[in-house]
């Protein structure tokens, strides 16, 4: 009986501790929650109490200034991811089930990028891309996140893929499927999650990138939203902390969204990324 | 063979060393000239003549000595030197002065307006003249000074040049469009620049030269197609053709003079003095003389440059060649030699494996264009004073000796050691914390809750919650001074990020708990990792809770803990998002980083080879932290 109260007293301690660390990381979102529905007056006043009444029109405000930012950097997210999974998955497949003359060398050759750091590779990237006249485009985002992303891409898909059974695909060689077919209708389809963790965390990675779009594109109607954040306040001539607030919330819904869907995923593509590393 | 590789390698060291330094041969000062407006070089080169504000046309002969020295009543705006050494001044006491080879008057003419501009062919047989505010073109009997025609040009004019053979007459209007007239006086063709219009060239075939306002030389073919433009610092004052016009010199408001060929490429470019304000060729394209707001002539020595630029363009064939040979020679030895040991069959596998190629194609692709092409081009020219459509020159280490003395750098890298220090302390000890005592949770439900809670942080973009702590910082609407408020601590209230003593640590602070996603998953895995029979027995044996952490967990979570350190210190060093966003390296230098020093050189100073030579310290400091890691690995596994 003593052990038992001991026991319950130190799960009681270590849920309370918990809680508060929980409540500390959580205060960020709960401090922007709660500012997005007050005005200037009702924050400088009222810094500690509960919008009253509260401000809905600062959501509109907000949505109103930066969804052309949220379109765009979604556009951009689901582009690149796309050419992510496909080059990945080619890659990842011959890489991992095929032998050919010079795969160890080829292999390599993408191993070794993993030790190119990329504040090496910004500015050079950058005179790059503005001599190829691609800066101020889409494509400046969608092509380097497509480069940079199918490195891990090919890692993730080439250990997945490894571990599906050959004799799976030899089978359907023998009735006769050529190895395109192969590829689509089997490869791809038991890969399924791995594709999904892989696209889950290169749009998340396009979403919250700030310094590429940044140095790379000028027009604000093609900017992301990690810079449009910082600029639509003077772009629009929003003055009030309410606004600026609720256009921070309104920017995590995309991200809500994808987590709320694939947290699984992600946690999966952070974890292995991590044990591969 | 092996060789090969290195003998390339110094060749193209050696290509980036050929020097291009010209020299300040001599320098002519004309006392209370002020302004040098115009210069011009006589045909043989014997003679140069110089206009100046300070109303004075001077001649002098090529060792510099003044021949004779005329007065005006007002500004010289332009000169002319002809053959048979008669000197046509223009100046704004509303006359066209013309003197003859000795000095004396030969004609005295007076056009009624302020003379703007004048120039004529080499014999003299055309003589244009622009005047002020008149929409025509002046053509000017040189033998009389009559004024014998003129030319439409419906607009105002700044000025007017005469190609050396006189074939050529082209007017710059001040609406910055440019007017070819033929002898005649019929206008053959204009075509407009892409800036007010300050000074142009135009050589026997031509060929137009055009110096504006918007920082830019532009040349335009006799058709008026624009076939080349050359960006310069400032706005060009002057531009002139060598006689064969294969160069091509410009001076701009910064003082600085430029050679460029006739590619699009800068040759030289050196600054001498306030302003730029004339520019002209000696005939044998080997002097530039360069006309200052202060009354100087340089004769500025640029044989070398010119001859280096050659060599270099011929060194750049001849490298060419040779490698192409090379590597014939060393595909054709290499053939040789598998065909000797029957090692051909390795073409036939290639050739079966075709498909796979093809596949593996797009992904190496951009492998090699957009990462490893950008990398050695990081590498290569952190050795170069960097500028991308410009001039790029070898400079050694230069840029990385300017890194030590760079305040900003050694203030930065004290910065960063702390960053380092600090951000491990926060990326190990609070996810090692938080994901013990999940892990000692006894409720499946309550370690899934508690695991999602401290995830649900991830759902605000970066910047957002970057833009968010800026706020909480605010000095009257921010969290942290309404909370010291709230709790009597009114006193302790501060501009957190305004005061550079406390700027680094806000920073620092940012993401209290610090209980990384990342981190806590790893370590979370780790320790589910860890055998249960082994801590059961360390309980068996009286072991306490903190006991079973030390001896047990903190080992077996080795593994974990490198990993997360070398991942924190590339990633620390690398990072200045938060930084940019918050501080902007402010105020003053307090919350500098050389990765945003590095930021910095290349967008606002457009310093591209320093930012290299930053990155490229950078990229060296984090290979070694992974190479040492690796040993490290190494020994610990053996």
């Amino acid at each position: 009986m003593n052990i038992r109260e001991h026991l319950n007293l130190r799960q009681v301690t270590i849920v309370a501790i918990l809680a508060i660390l929980v409540f500390l990381t959580l205060v960020p979102i709960l401090f922007m929650i709660v500012s997005s529905l007050k005005s200037n007056a009702q924050i400088l006043g009222n810094f500690w109490g509960l919008p009253a009444p509260a401000r809905w029109g600062n959501y509109a405000e907000a949505l109103n200034a930066i969804w052309r930012y949220i379109l765009n950097t979604v556009g951009y997210a689901v582009a690149g991811s796309v050419c992510v999974m496909l080059l990945s998955a080619v890659s990842g497949y011959l890489f991992a089930k095929k032998t050919f003359p010079g795969k160890e060398v080829l292999f390599l050759m993408m191993l070794a990028i993993m030790m190119i750091p990329g504040i090496l590779t910004l500015i050079p990237s950058y005179v790059l891309y503005e001599n190829m006249g691609l800066t101020n485009t889409p494509w400046v985002i969608i092509v380097s996140s497509a480069a940079g992303g199918q490195i891990f891409g090919t890692f993730l898909c080439r250990t997945y893929m490894a571990g599906l059974p050959s004799e799976l695909f030899e089978a359907a060689r023998m009735d006769g499927a050529a190895e395109l077919r192969v590829f689509l209708r089997i490869v791809v389809p038991l890969s399924l999650p791995i594709l999904a963790t892989l696209f889950i965390m290169q749009s998340v990675g396009v979403y919250n990138d700030y310094i590429w779009p940044l140095l790379t594109i000028r027009d604000s109607d093609l900017q992301v939203i990690s810079v449009g954040l910082t600029i639509f306040t003077k772009q629009f001539g929003v003055t009030d902390l309410g606004t600026r607030f609720a256009a921070y919330a309104i920017s995590s819904v995309p991200l809500l969204l994808i987590f709320s869907f694939g947290m699984k995923y992600y946690i999966q593509g952070m974890t292995q990324g991590a044990l591969k590393m | 063979m092996r060789r090969t590789p290195w003998i390339l390698l110094t060749l193209m060291l050696l290509l980036g060393v050929v020097p291009g330094a010209a020299s300040a041969a001599e320098e002519w000062a004309i006392e209370g000239a002020g302004d040098i407006t115009s210069i011009n070089a006589s045909e043989d080169g014997a003679r140069l003549a110089v206009g100046t504000h300070g109303s004075k046309a001077v001649v002098f002969d090529k060792d510099g000595q003044a021949l004779y020295e005329k007065p005006a009543k007002n500004v010289i705006t332009d000169v002319a030197l002809l053959d048979d050494g008669t000197l046509l001044a223009a100046s704004d006491d509303r006359h066209l002065y013309a003197y003859d080879s000795a000095g004396g008057v030969r004609w005295d003419a007076d056009m009624k307006r302020q003379v703007k501009s004048v120039s004529a062919s080499n014999d003299g047989s055309v003589v244009a003249v622009v005047v002020q505010r008149s929409n025509e073109l002046l053509f000017v009997n040189g033998q009389t000074g009559e004024t014998t025609g003129s030319a439409a040009i419906g607009t105002v004019m700044k000025t007017v040049r005469v190609s050396g053979n006189g074939e050529w007459i082209v007017a710059a209007a001040a609406d910055q469009f440019l007017h070819l007239v033929g002898k005649d006086g019929q206008v053959l063709r204009k075509f407009g620049a892409g800036g007010q219009i300050a000074s142009i060239a135009v050589t026997d075939d031509g060929d137009t030269a055009v110096g504006t306002n918007a920082n830019q030389v532009e040349l335009f073919d006799a058709e008026g197609r624009k076939t080349a433009s050359y960006g310069t610092r400032d706005s060009v004052s002057a531009v002139a053709f060598s006689n064969d016009g294969k160069l091509l010199g410009g001076a701009d408001l910064s003082g600085n003079f430029y050679i460029f060929d006739r590619n699009g490429k800068k040759l030289w470019e050196e600054k001498e003095g306030q302003a730029g304000r004339a520019v002209e060729f000696a005939p044998d394209g080997k002097t530039l003389y360069a006309g200052t707001d202060d009354g100087r002539i340089l004769k500025l020595d640029v044989g070398s440059v010119v001859k280096g630029a050659e060599n270099e363009a011929r060194m750049k064939t001849l490298l060419w060649t040779v490698a192409a040979a090379v590597i014939v020679a060393a595909i054709a030895l290499l053939l040789f030699y598998m065909k000797k040991r029957n090692k051909l069959g390795i073409f036939r596998e290639i050739w079966r494996a075709k498909w796979i190629y093809l596949g593996l194609a797009p992904s190496f692709l951009l492998i090699f264009v957009f990462l490893y092409y950008p990398a050695f081009s990081g590498l290569f020219h952190s050795l170069y004073k960097w500028q991308p459509g410009g001039t790029t020159t070898f400079i050694g280490l230069d840029n990385f000796k300017r890194m030590i003395h760079d305040p900003y750098v050694t203030k930065g890298f004290g910065n960063l050691l702390i960053l380092i220090v600090t951000g491990l302390i926060k990326t190990l000890i609070p996810p090692l914390i938080v994901a013990e005592l999940i892990y000692h949770l006894r409720s499946k439900k309550l370690q899934y809750g508690f695991r999602t809670a401290f995830t649900a942080s991830m759902v605000i973009p970066a910047v957002a919650g970057l833009l968010i702590w800026q706020n909480f910082y605010d000095p009257n609407m921010g969290l942290f001074n309404n909370f010291l408020q709230l709790i009597g601590l009114g006193s302790w209230a501060h501009g957190w990020l305004g005061d550079p003593k406390t700027a680094l640590w806000a920073l620092i602070f940012i993401g209290f708990p610090f209980v990384g996603i990342l981190q806590l998953l790893v370590f979370y895995a780790g320790l589910l990792a860890i055998p249960g029979e082994l801590t059961e027995s360390a309980k068996m044996d009286g072991a306490n809770l903190w006991r079973i952490v030390r001896s047990i967990h903190l080992p077996m979570l080795s593994g974990q803990f490198k990993f997360l350190i070398i991942l924190g210190l590339i990633g620390i060093i690398q990072d200045f998002n938060g930084i940019m966003i918050v501080t902007g390296g402010g105020p003053m230098d307090s919350t500098y980083v050389p990765a945003l020093q590095m930021y910095y050189a290349a967008t606002k100073f457009s310093d591209l080879g320093y930012a290299s030579a930053l990155g490229v310290s950078m990229f060296a400091v984090i290979l070694a932290i992974t190479i040492i890691n690796m040993k490290f690995i190494k020994s610990a596994d053996d």
